[in-house]
C-alpha cells in the first residue's frame, strides 16, 4: 500500500500560506490547506495527510489545542505534527511538544531545515 | 488581502510586543526593502509568470513590513511580524533560485535582504532570559482579561518572562471566544469592564461543562471585599487587588496552574477507567451475557481469572453434515447462512446466561456455571438446548425462502469439573476451560443425531426440573476405559 504522501498546511495568514504552498510544491510535495484548528482536525480525519504543518496561533481553535485533540483521537494520533510558531522561546517549544507536536520550527521558517524535518517524520 | 489593523485582539499573543525602536534590525531591513523596490522598479518581462508573481508577493510583504515597523505606529504583533518575515524570506529564496544566476543586481539585493531577515530570526531566538524568573513554576497557558491595554501588556510581560504563554482579551466577549479557541490553564479576570463585566464572564465560565474546572483569579480595582467574596461564592478560585505585586501575581498563577494540572490528571484517570470498562465490555461482551459483564465490573475485587476448578455444564452443538453442505454452496452463501445460524444461537445462549467459549466453524462450545456459578446451571443448559432446537424451525423456513438447504443441529451436554481461567500465552490468552469433561462432551456430540439433544448421566443427576426423556445409550470414551450413559431429552415435563 503506497498511498500518495501529502502535507496538510494549517495557516491563517494568507501571504504565508500561499508562499509555503508554492515552495512545498516546488520541492515536489503535494499540499492541502486549512485555515484554523478545527478545520485542521476535520481534514486530518477526512483526508489522512502524511504530516501536518501547524501554525500555533490560529482562530477558532488554536494550534496547541488542535494538536492536543489530534493526539487524543485514535483515528489521527499517528499523523506527525510540526508546530510553526512566531516565538522561539524554550517555553513555546516545550508547550508545543507537551501538546503532542512531533517537531518544531520558528518563523521566519528556515525552509531547508523544515524539509529535513518533514522527510524525517513522514517521508522516510 | 486582510488589513493589518483589523487583527482580532484575542489572537495577539502578548509575549513580545515589538516596538520598532527595540528592534535593532528594523532600520536596515527597511533600507533593504526600499533598495529592492528600486531595483525591481523597471518592468522585467523576461521573468515569466511564476517569478513575476513571486516578485509581486515579495513587494507586498515589503509594504506590510514597512507599515508594521514605521516609527510612531502601534507596536507590531510578534506573530504577524514573523509571518510576514517568513513569507518575504520564502519568496526571496525562491527568486534567488530561479533568476539569481541571470540577474546579478537583483540577486545581490535579495541576498542582502535575506541577511537582514536572518538577523531578525536570530534576534527572535535570543529573547528568552531565564535569569528574570522570580518564581519557578510549570509553564501555563494564561488568559488575561482586561479592558485597558497597558494592564494587559503589563501582565503579559510579567508572566511571559516567568515562562508562561499569555493570551489577552480586551472584553468579556473576547474572553469567551478565547476560551473556545484555546486550552486555557488559568484565567486572570478584571471585574470592572464595559459591556460584559467580569462577574458575567465568571458566571459563564463556571456554567460551562468544559471550562468549569479552569481556575479563575479575579482582579478588583478597589478594596471591595464584599465584591470579592461574592465572586468566590460564584466560583472564583483566587483574587488580587490592583495595583498588585508581580511576585504575588506569579505565586497565585503558580497555584492556579497546579490546581488545573491536578484536575487534568484526575480527568485523564477517569477517562482511562471508562476506556477500561468499555474495553472489558467489548472484549467479554461477545462471549458473556450483559449481566455477567456488569457483575464482573461491579465487584470491587474484580473477577479472579487466575484458574480454578469449577463444576459446569458444557454444551456442544454442531450442524449435521455442514462440511459436505458447504462444498455445494458459494463461499459468500456459506458465510451468510452460518452467521444467521450463529447469530440466532448466540442470542439464545446469552438469554440463558451461558458463556460462549468459542465457535469452531459451525460448532458452538458454551459453558454454564463459569465465570458465575448458579444453582440451576444444568437446567439452564438443557432449556437452552431445547430453545435452540425450536429456533431451527424458523431458521430453516428462512433458509428455504432464500434457496438454501435445510439444516439440523445436534446438541450434547455434559456436567463435570473443569479448570476455568485465562488460558494461553502472555501475548494471547482468553477465558477458557480445560479438563476431561470437555472431551467427554465432544464424544457425546459424535453420537448425537440431527435435531437431537443428548445429555450425560452426570447432567441428568444435576437437573432440578423434570424433562421428558427419550432413548438412552451407552458409549465408550476414547483414551480412557470408560463407558458413560447418555439420555435423549425430548422436551420439558408439563
Amino acid at each position: 500500500m503506497t498511498a500518495e504522501k501529502f502535507i496538510l498546511l494549517v495557516e491563517d495568514n494568507e501571504l504565508n500560506r500561499d508562499m509555503m504552498v508554492r515552495r512545498l510544491n516546488r520541492a515536489g510535495l503535494k499540499v492541502i490547506t486549512a485555515g484554523n484548528g478545527q478545520q485542521a482536525l476535520d481534514m486530518m480525519q477526512a483526508e489522512q495527510p502524511s504530516i501536518v504543518l501547524m501554525d500555533m496561533n490560529l482562530p477558532i481553535l488554536d494550534g496547541w489545542a488542535a494538536s492536543r485533540r489530534a493526539k487524543e483521537d485514535e483515528r489521527i494520533r499517528h499523523i506527525p505534527i510540526i508546530a510553526l510558531t512566531a516565538h522561539a522561546t524554550e517555553t513555546h517549544k516545550q508547550y508545543a511538544l507537551a501538546a503532542g507536536c512531533d517537531g518544531y520550527a520558528t518563523k521566519p521558517v528556515d525552509f531547508p531545515a523544515l524539509l529535513i524535518t518533514i522527510k524525517r517524520l513522514a517521508l522516510a | 488581502m486582510a488589513s493589518l489593523t483589523g487583527r482580532r485582539a484575542i489572537r495577539q499573543i502578548m509575549t513580545i510586543t515589538q516596538n520598532p525602536k527595540n528592534l535593532p534590525w528594523a532600520n536596515s531591513l527597511l533600507g533593504e526593502i526600499k533598495a529592492l523596490r528600486q531595483q525591481l522598479a523597471n518592468p522585467h518581462d523576461e521573468f515569466g509568470a511564476a517569478s513575476a508573481g513571486d516578485i509581486s508577493h515579495l513587494l507586498d510583504a515589503g509594504v506590510r513590513l514597512e507599515t508594521m515597523l514605521a516609527t510612531g505606529s502601534q507596536p507590531a504583533n510578534q506573530h504577524d511580524l514573523m509571518n510576514v518575515l517568513t513569507a518575504a524570506r520564502g519568496y526571496a529564496e525562491m527568486l534567488r533560485e530561479d533568476i539569481g544566476a541571470t540577474h546579478l543586481g537583483i540577486d545581490t539585493r535579495l541576498s542582502a535582504l535575506l541577511t537582514c531577515i536572518q538577523t531578525a530570526h536570530e534576534d527572535n531566538t535570543e529573547q528568552e532570559s531565564p535569569g528574570n524568573r522570580f518564581i519557578q513554576s510549570e509553564p501555563g497557558f494564561i488568559l488575561a482579561v482586561d479592558d485597558l491595554q497597558e494592564n494587559r501588556e503589563l501582565v503579559a510581560r510579567n508572566l511571559s518572562r516567568s515562562g508562561h504563554i499569555v493570551i489577552t482579551a480586551a472584553s468579556g466577549e473576547e474572553a469567551l471566544r478565547a476560551l473556545e479557541q484555546s486550552d486555557v490553564d488559568v484565567v486572570l479576570l478584571d471585574l470592572l469592564m464595559p459591556g460584559m463585566d467580569g462577574r458575567e464572564v465568571l458566571r459563564r465560565i463556571k456554567e460551562h461543562p468544559q471550562w468549569r474546572a479552569t481556575p479563575v483569579i479575579v482582579i478588583s480595582g478597589s478594596q471591595d471585599m464584599d465584591g470579592i467574596i461574592e465572586c468566590i461564592e460564584a466560583g472564583a478560585d483566587d483574587y488580587l487587588f490592583k495595583p498588585f505585586n508581580p511576585i504575588l501575581l506569579q505565586a497565585r498563577i503558580k497555584a492556579g496552574i497546579e490546581r488545573k494540572r491536578w484536575h487534568d490528571k484526575e480527568q485523564q484517570y477517569r477517562q482511562q477507567l471508562e476506556r477500561n470498562e468499555k474495553f472489558i465490555r467489548a472484549t467479554f461482551g461477545r462471549y458473556l451475557s450483559d449481566e455477567i459483564v456488569t457483575d464482573i465490573l461491579e465487584r470491587p475485587e474484580g473477577l479472579e481469572l487466575g484458574g480454578d476448578l469449577r463444576r459446569v455444564s458444557i454444551m456442544l452443538s454442531d450442524i449435521r453434515g455442514f462440511t459436505t453442505l458447504s462444498e455445494h454452496l458459494a463461499p459468500a452463501q456459506v458465510v451468510t447462512m452460518l452467521n444467521r445460524y450463529l447469530g440466532a444461537m448466540t442470542e439464545i445462549i446469552m438469554a440463558h446466561h451461558g458463556t460462549i467459549d468459542e465457535f469452531i466453524g459451525d460448532a458452538i462450545l458454551a459453558v454454564f456455571g463459569a465465570p458465575q456459578h448458579r444453582d440451576d446451571d444444568a437446567d439452564r443448559a438443557v432449556l437452552c438446548a431445547l430453545a435452540m432446537q425450536d429456533a431451527m424451525i424458523a431458521i430453516n423456513i428462512q433458509n428455504e425462502a432464500e434457496g438454501f438447504p435445510a439444516v439440523s443441529t445436534g446438541i450434547a451436554i455434559n456436567t463435570g469439573d473443569v479448570i476455568a481461567g485465562n488460558i494461553g500465552s502472555e501475548r494471547r490468552s482468553k477465558y477458557g476451560f480445560v479438563g476431561h469433561p470437555m472431551n467427554v462432551t465432544s464424544r457425546i456430540e459424535d453420537v448425537t443425531r440431527g435435531g437431537e439433544i443428548l445429555i450425560s448421566d452426570s447432567t441428568l443427576q444435576s437437573l432440578k426440573h423434570s424433562f421428558k426423556l427419550g432413548r438412552s445409550e451407552d458409549i465408550n470414551v476414547k483414551g480412557i476405559d470408560e463407558t458413560i450413559t447418555v439420555h435423549q431429552i425430548t422436551g420439558e415435563e408439563e
